[in-house]
């Protein structure tokens, strides 16, 4: 089956002024995604991450191995066609209109008439900006500037979408608001490709992780595999009685070679207990 | 299986969006308040010298050469500062916010969105011209209609013959708004055409606008002096430094002299046709020099 993404001993060297030896930023990255699939790219600032997306988009040229989408070299323009590219702290032009920048992206797409009204209608219905389709982008919140580029990633309907750390510096609402719609791709059949620390976000949207470390990938697989600890069992019940808590642990003990690590109630995430307390409060 | 595209480079409907846009965004950045300006220069320069206008010789022509030379100053001025300051801030600015990103990375040849952010200052520069040009152009086709009429009036009055009284009428009227006046406003275009276009040569080899403008304005300034280039060239007895350095600008830069034809059109003298061609035909060039250099650099160019 054809590769969404089909990276191959990526090599990226730059070259900085007072130093005799270039800085290795990407160093023999090789990954695939396969269509359809969220594939989540991890790793501390400076180790590579963005470097290896701008490879992929074209914006870099690799010093060694290959970068394909859909089977084509993203050095050619033709695979651009297939690509939807979120930057990481995105500004638009100020000037325009959200309505107007949708039609900027889908016109440079090929775009045209009706076509292209409705689906710059559809985009803004989608990333919730429809109210303020008028109002210049200058005037756009954070939250509202990563949403109005999802849109224009989506404008030409691509296969695969790069998203450079869609959430940095959104809030937990505007945060959510993004995984959902990154959910929602993911239920059209787009595969993503995002980077992010954000690990818990990751962890959430993502089927396959990998994780680069100073350039080079020293972790790759599904998420499941990479998660779970293979020597360890969770149970978790609910409403359980002492009595019968007591009686499993009781029965664990008596076990050889078995050993209880930890009984207790599980815990929610602060981002959970955070959105439940502001977003999903009911009364003030 | 990969989808069929065709996004082949040169493309002029993806080059006409990058070009509307560039256009749109400079005059959302209020480029036209310029215009008030002009029309301020030119109503200044219509009453300047109007004591002149009751003798009956032809000083009434000094109006019009007044109102010729204040506009086609102001024209020059205006094209050349938004030719170099509009091309510089484009690319840099484009970086900086990252909007670069998101065009490049939509099926957008890198020499089409070069050509579009050169169209969008060249488009700019002609819609400015054209307004002024249609604002000289009335105001000295009026005041022509009022200093001839007047002239022919006291002419009659001290009882010149009527051949004369043409001849006076004809050399005032070549002060008016003429077919050589149109070719002066055209070389004032393509001459900022030609700044332009070193500018955006100037902003791929460098992202600083401040650095693509001073040195914008240095290739202008220069481009002027491309003829006393040529000039050392052709001396005997000179240096091989003073050679060197007069081969390197009249290679380098681009010659602006031919454009100084404009100053000879202010004085009431006719353009001819052929050197109209040939400014176009050198414009077209450095254009084509220019763009063709810029896709070189920017093709490899990193970002």
């Amino acid at each position: 089956m054809e590769k969404a993404v089909e990276i191959q001993d990526l090599v990226k060297d730059f070259r900085t002024p007072g130093r005799k030896l270039p800085l290795r930023a990407v160093d023999r990255v090789s990954l695939t995604i396969a269509p359809g699939e969220v594939y989540g790219l991890i790793g501390p600032n400076g180790s590579g991450k963005s470097t290896t997306m701008k490879a992929l988009l074209g914006l870099v040229q690799p010093d060694a191995g290959t970068c394909k989408i859909f089977g084509n070299d993203s050095m050619q323009v033709d695979s651009r066609q297939d690509v939807g590219f979120l930057p990481e702290n995105p500004y638009f032009y100020k000037h325009l209109t959200g309505a107007e920048t949708l039609r900027y992206y889908g016109k440079l797409c090929g775009l045209r008439g009706k076509a292209l009204e409705g689906k710059v209608k559809e985009l803004l219905e989608l990333v919730d900006l429809g109210g303020a389709s008028d109002r210049r982008v200058g005037g756009y919140s954070k939250g509202m500037l990563q949403r109005i580029g999802l849109a224009q990633a989506l404008v030409q309907e691509p296969r695969l979408v790069i998203l450079d750390e869609p959430t940095a510096g959104v809030d937990p609402v505007g945060s959510r608001e993004i995984r959902d719609l990154i959910f929602d791709l993911k239920e059209r059949g787009i595969t993503v490709f995002l980077c992010s620390h954000l690990l818990e976000q990751v962890q959430e949207v993502c089927d396959r992780v990998g994780i680069i470390y100073r350039g080079k990938m020293v972790k790759e697989g599904p998420l499941d595999d990479l998660l779970s600890i293979g020597d360890q069992t969770e149970l978790i019940l609910r409403d359980a009685s002492p009595e019968l808590l007591e009686k499993l642990e009781a029965m664990i003990r008596s076990e050889a070679g078995t050993e209880l690590l930890r009984c207790g109630r599980p815990k929610t995430t602060l981002e959970k207990l955070f959105l439940q307390e502001t977003v999903g409060r009911k009364h003030p | 299986m990969s989808r069929v595209t065709r996004n082949r480079p040169l493309n002029p409907r993806r080059i006409g969006v990058i070009t509307l846009h560039t256009f749109t965004q400079l005059v959302r950045m209020k480029v036209f308040y310029f215009l008030g300006f002009f029309a301020l220069i030119v109503m200044v320069s219509n009453l300047l010298k109007i004591q002149d206008l009751g003798r009956p010789d032809l000083s009434g022509a000094e109006v019009l050469r007044s109102i010729r030379s204040w506009s086609l100053g102001t024209m020059t001025l205006f094209s050349v500062v938004l030719g170099v300051v509009a091309t510089a801030l484009l690319l840099p600015k484009d970086i900086e916010d990252r909007t670069l990103y998101t065009v490049l990375a939509k099926p957008v040849p890198r020499i089409d969105y070069l050509i579009g952010k050169l169209g969008g200052v060249l488009m700019l520069l002609f819609v400015s011209l054209l307004v002024m040009d249609l604002l000289m152009s009335g105001v000295l086709a009026l005041r022509t209609h009022f200093v001839v009429a007047e002239q022919v009036a006291g002419l009659q009055a001290r009882g010149w013959a009527a051949d004369q009284i043409e001849a006076v009428r004809l050399e005032t009227a070549k002060q008016g708004p003429t077919w050589s006046l149109q070719g002066a406003v055209l070389l004032v275009f393509l001459r900022a055409a030609v700044v332009a276009s070193s500018a955006l040569l100037l902003s791929v080899l460098s992202t600083s606008t401040l650095f693509t403008t001073i040195t914008g304005v240095l290739v202008y300034f220069i481009g002027n002096f491309q003829g006393v280039a040529r000039k050392i060239m052709s001396e005997e007895g000179m240096g091989f430094a003073e050679r060197g350095a007069a081969l390197a600008i009249s290679t380098i830069f681009p010659d602006f002299g031919i454009y100084n034809m404009v100053d000879m059109v202010i004085q009431g003298e006719a353009l001819a046709a052929v050197v109209v061609g040939k400014a176009i035909g050198l414009t077209c060039f450095y254009l084509l020099l220019h763009v063709f250099v810029s896709w070189l650099v920017f093709a490899k160019k990193e970002f």
